[in-house]
């Protein structure tokens, strides 16, 4: 089963994986449109800022088992059979939080949606597209993260593609390219630094 | 850890003033900073390109995903493309602060701007004699007139090449000719790389950041050149004087004014309305005691090198400042205001915001726009309406005592404290009791702790016998810190101590606002051709540690295009391209003797510098120290 993978040290904090997440949830699925829609879209996805300002690309991990669906009194929240894919039923929602609580990676988020009840708050999770997935598009997120950041595979895939890059980087006596380029190495470490300086 | 405040800034009236503003509930740059991390890598690395609308584009630094824009610019493209329209915005701001000021010269010639004159007609004939203008017998605004015709020219020439540009020293304009980057005109320049920087027409890295030192060197060379001469003809050239700085500056008890820009037009004639008789006497009939006018970034720079005004703070302080409470107005000309004052800052408190430049507008701000013919009388109105709003003050909070310092020198006046003639600093680095001269310059950014930057920098350089001379900013966290006043030299080394004392002047010379670091390059070629030799060849370096405008990124450029090494605090957005990163730290040297680098690490920066200077006391056969 393919999921998105997350792959922190490409990430560039630009935010687009937000934007386009937020665009894939609205009624429209336009950005020009999505903006002026009510409720305003919500991205399901987040960019936090790491120790030395570098990005984070957080999103919802469909534990299984699952905290937020153990946790969920109404029984709100459930897992798609096909795709393992952790869901919120609108309907049943009752905005209590203990979801939120539950959650260990806090991904959950609370406001009113397009797809829900008129004027009802619930919790809203990434949903893996699935939407777009049924017709045969990849998530939003990783549609527009051109870093690599975020990828729609296998994990088994994506181990054995990390395991490759990591034994490349410590085979000794071998040329091999290094695992992050030298430009973004150099903006890095400035950043590094001054965070340092900032204490 | 430190607290959160001193996290921010290393001073007291900052860091107070910041826990005041917090228990207000006003958001100052600090926290709408935190709201923007991370920022966009793509950006930082100026990988990012929005110059046409197939894009916008970015390139992947990682190498997998997009590696050119729709257009086919690569990251080298992309990254040299951003670099030269950021020069091209800083050489556009000073250049048209310079064509304000000659329009004024030009009413003033022409009688049409009351209120204003010729205050230092020395400097006016100089610079006419420069020009080839006839002075012999003549009347001053006759004078006064055609000079400024002929700089008025030098925005469009036609005859290649800038008048001032041959105040550099002849290698300097020899190296100039040689890499094709004499710059040969102001506006020019600046449209050349607007144009070139245009989808489909330079897209080679390497020529267009020649033609970015070519712009830079019109903004150096010209536009700042003409704003700084052309303001010491209009209000004076500055002499030493002693003045106040910090927050402590505001009165409690007299009406406040604060001027914040950059513009001395606006500032000198709001200064004459508060020193005005009738003026101060309506103030004492309001219940104050007095009119106080303070300055905050250049625009109060100016006034303090010619008039000796109170600054209350440098760029990071503008918000703060209205957070005591005790500002009745705040009038604004242009750079470096942000939009928050108006909108989000004073609407807290009971301060006046007013706008005053046909080119600049800010939300929530009153607009009450000065031109040479209205200038005289509508800051006298303003003052009023300052004066008026002296009764509608809350609660002030003033937490501090201000700190003294001394500014206003000019190449002028630098020149007359060493008796006339370079000689005696000359003298004074050939012997090794200076090493050499550092121009600590430009902004704050609140990716740095506000002020450390600066003033550590400057601290581990004087210490070590180099001599400082600081702008902008950059003057205000030094003199805040305790570094202008003539008993500083305790904190100098043995022989920069001997030699600034003997001259009863400070270790850290305030050379005035960021338009003035025309001054230290005058300085520099006043050294040069004294010893004949290139800018580039003396034991000279600039230092931006705390920059963010893109007048930052023109000024570093025009200083490493005339010969000086220039080291940079924040990284500016190239790391896209080694390329680039490589030409500018290294490449450089062998077109123009002068490099960039980047180290946000102020400690490191002075160790840098030092090491870069006793280079160059070597080559010239001086006395040098291995580091």
């Amino acid at each position: 089963m393919k999921q998105v993978q997350v792959h922190p040290e490409r990430c560039v904090g630009c935010m687009q994986c937000m934007l386009a997440c937020a665009t894939a949830h609205s009624q429209t699925k336009k950005l020009f449109s999505a903006v002026n829609e009510s409720p305003l879209p919500k991205p399901r996805i987040h960019v936090g800022a790491g120790l030395f300002h570098e990005g984070f690309p957080n999103r919802c991990h469909h534990c299984d088992p699952a905290p937020c669906m153990l946790a969920c009194l109404p029984g709100a929240i459930f897992r798609d059979p096909d795709t393992g894919t952790v869901l919120i039923d609108p309907d049943l929602c009752i905005n209590c939080a203990s979801c939120a609580m539950a959650c260990p990676f806090g991904v959950l988020r609370y406001h009113q949606d397009w797809a829900a009840p008129p004027a009802k708050t619930i919790a809203q999770k990434c949903d893996n597209c699935l939407d777009r997935q049924h017709i045969g598009l990849v998530p939003a997120c990783v549609e527009v993260c051109k870093t690599g950041a975020l990828t729609f595979e296998e994990s088994d895939a994506a181990l054995k593609r990390k395991t490759h890059e990591v034994a490349c980087a410590i085979a000794s006596g071998l040329e091999q390219q290094p695992l992050i380029p030298m430009g973004v190495e150099l903006l890095r470490a400035t950043k590094k630094q001054r965070s340092h300086l900032q204490c | 850890m430190s607290s959160k405040y001193e996290v921010h800034t290393i001073t007291k009236d900052g860091q107070l003033l910041l826990q005041k503003m917090e228990q207000d509930q006003v958001e100052t740059v600090w926290d709408r900073l935190a709201t923007q991390d991370p920022q966009c890598g793509y950006c930082e690395m100026g990988l990012s390109c929005r110059i046409c609308a197939m894009g916008p584009c970015r390139v992947d630094p990682f190498g997998e995903g997009p590696q050119q824009g729709v257009c086919g610019a690569d990251a080298d493209i992309i990254v040299a493309r951003n670099l030269g329209r950021m020069i091209a915005g800083g050489a556009a701001a000073h250049s048209d602060h310079g064509r304000d000021l000659v329009e004024v010269l030009a009413e003033v010639a022409a009688g049409r701007a009351p209120g204003y004159s010729i205050a230092d007609e020395e400097k006016l004939l100089k610079v006419a004699r420069e020009y080839g203008i006839d002075t012999a017998g003549r009347k001053i605004l006759e004078i006064a007139g055609e000079l400024a015709v002929a700089l008025q020219e030098e925005f469009g020439t036609r005859k290649g090449y800038l008048t001032m540009a041959n105040r550099a020293p002849e290698k300097r304009g020899e190296i100039w000719k040689k890499a094709g980057i004499t710059p040969r005109g102001i506006d020019r320049e600046t449209s050349e790389m607007m144009h070139r920087t245009h989808i489909g027409v330079d897209n080679g890295w390497q020529s267009l950041l020649l033609h970015g030192l070519r712009n830079a060197l019109s903004d150096g060379w010209g536009g700042s050149m003409i704003a700084t001469e052309v303001s010491d003809i209009l209000f004076g050239t500055p002499k030493p004087s002693p003045n106040l700085v910090n927050i402590g500056v505001l009165q409690e008890n007299e009406v406040n004014i604060v001027v914040h820009g950059h513009n001395p037009v606006v500032s000198e004639k709001v200064m004459e309305a508060c020193e005005s008789t009738d003026m101060v006497k309506l103030a004492r009939d309001k219940g104050a005691k007095g009119i106080n006018l303070v300055g905050v970034c250049c625009t109060g720079t100016e006034l303090l090198m010619r008039h000796g005004i109170p600054m209350a703070g440098n760029f990071l302080m503008s918000e703060l400042i209205i957070g005591t409470g005790a500002v009745e107005m705040m009038i604004v000309d242009y750079q470096c205001i942000m939009p928050s004052l108006g909108a989000a800052i004073a609407p807290h408190y009971h301060t006046k915001m007013v706008s005053t430049s046909d080119k600049a507008r800010f939300p929530g701000m009153e607009h009450r726009e000065f031109h040479p013919d209205n200038a005289a009388e509508l800051a006298r109105q303003l003052v009023r309406e300052a004066i008026e709003n002296f009764d509608q003050r809350g609660e002030i909070y003033l937490p501090v005592q201000p700190t003294p310092s001394v500014g206003g020198f000019s190449v002028e006046a630098i020149i007359e404290a060493l008796g006339g003639t370079p000689q005696p600093l000359i003298d004074a680095i050939t012997a090794g009791k200076i090493r050499g001269a550092v121009g600590v310059v430009g902004c704050n950014n609140p990716k740095i702790k506000h002020d450390y930057g600066h003033v550590t920098l400057t601290k581990r350089l004087i210490e070590n016998d180099y001599l400082v001379v600081d702008t902008g900013c950059a003057s205000f966290a030094n003199a805040k810190a305790g570094l202008k006043v003539a008993e500083a030299i305790k904190s100098a080394g043995p022989g920069l101590r001997e030699v600034c004392g003997s001259l009863g002047i400070p270790p850290v010379l305030n050379m005035g606002s960021c338009v003035d670091n025309v001054r230290i390059l005058m300085l520099a070629s006043a050294l040069a051709n004294a010893l004949q030799v290139d800018i580039c060849d003396l034991p000279l370096a600039g230092a931006a540690p705390e920059w963010f405008t893109e007048k930052a990124i023109s000024i570093g450029t025009y200083f490493v295009a005339s010969g000086v090494y220039t080291v940079l605090g924040p990284m500016p957005p190239i790391t896209g391209s080694m390329n680039i990163v490589n030409l500018l730290t290294s490449g450089l040297d062998d077109v123009v003797g002068a490099t960039f680098a980047v180290e946000a690490d102020p400690e490191k920066a002075a160790l840098l510098i030092q090491r870069h200077i006793e280079t160059k006391r070597k080559s010239l056969g001086l006395s040098y120290r291995e580091l």
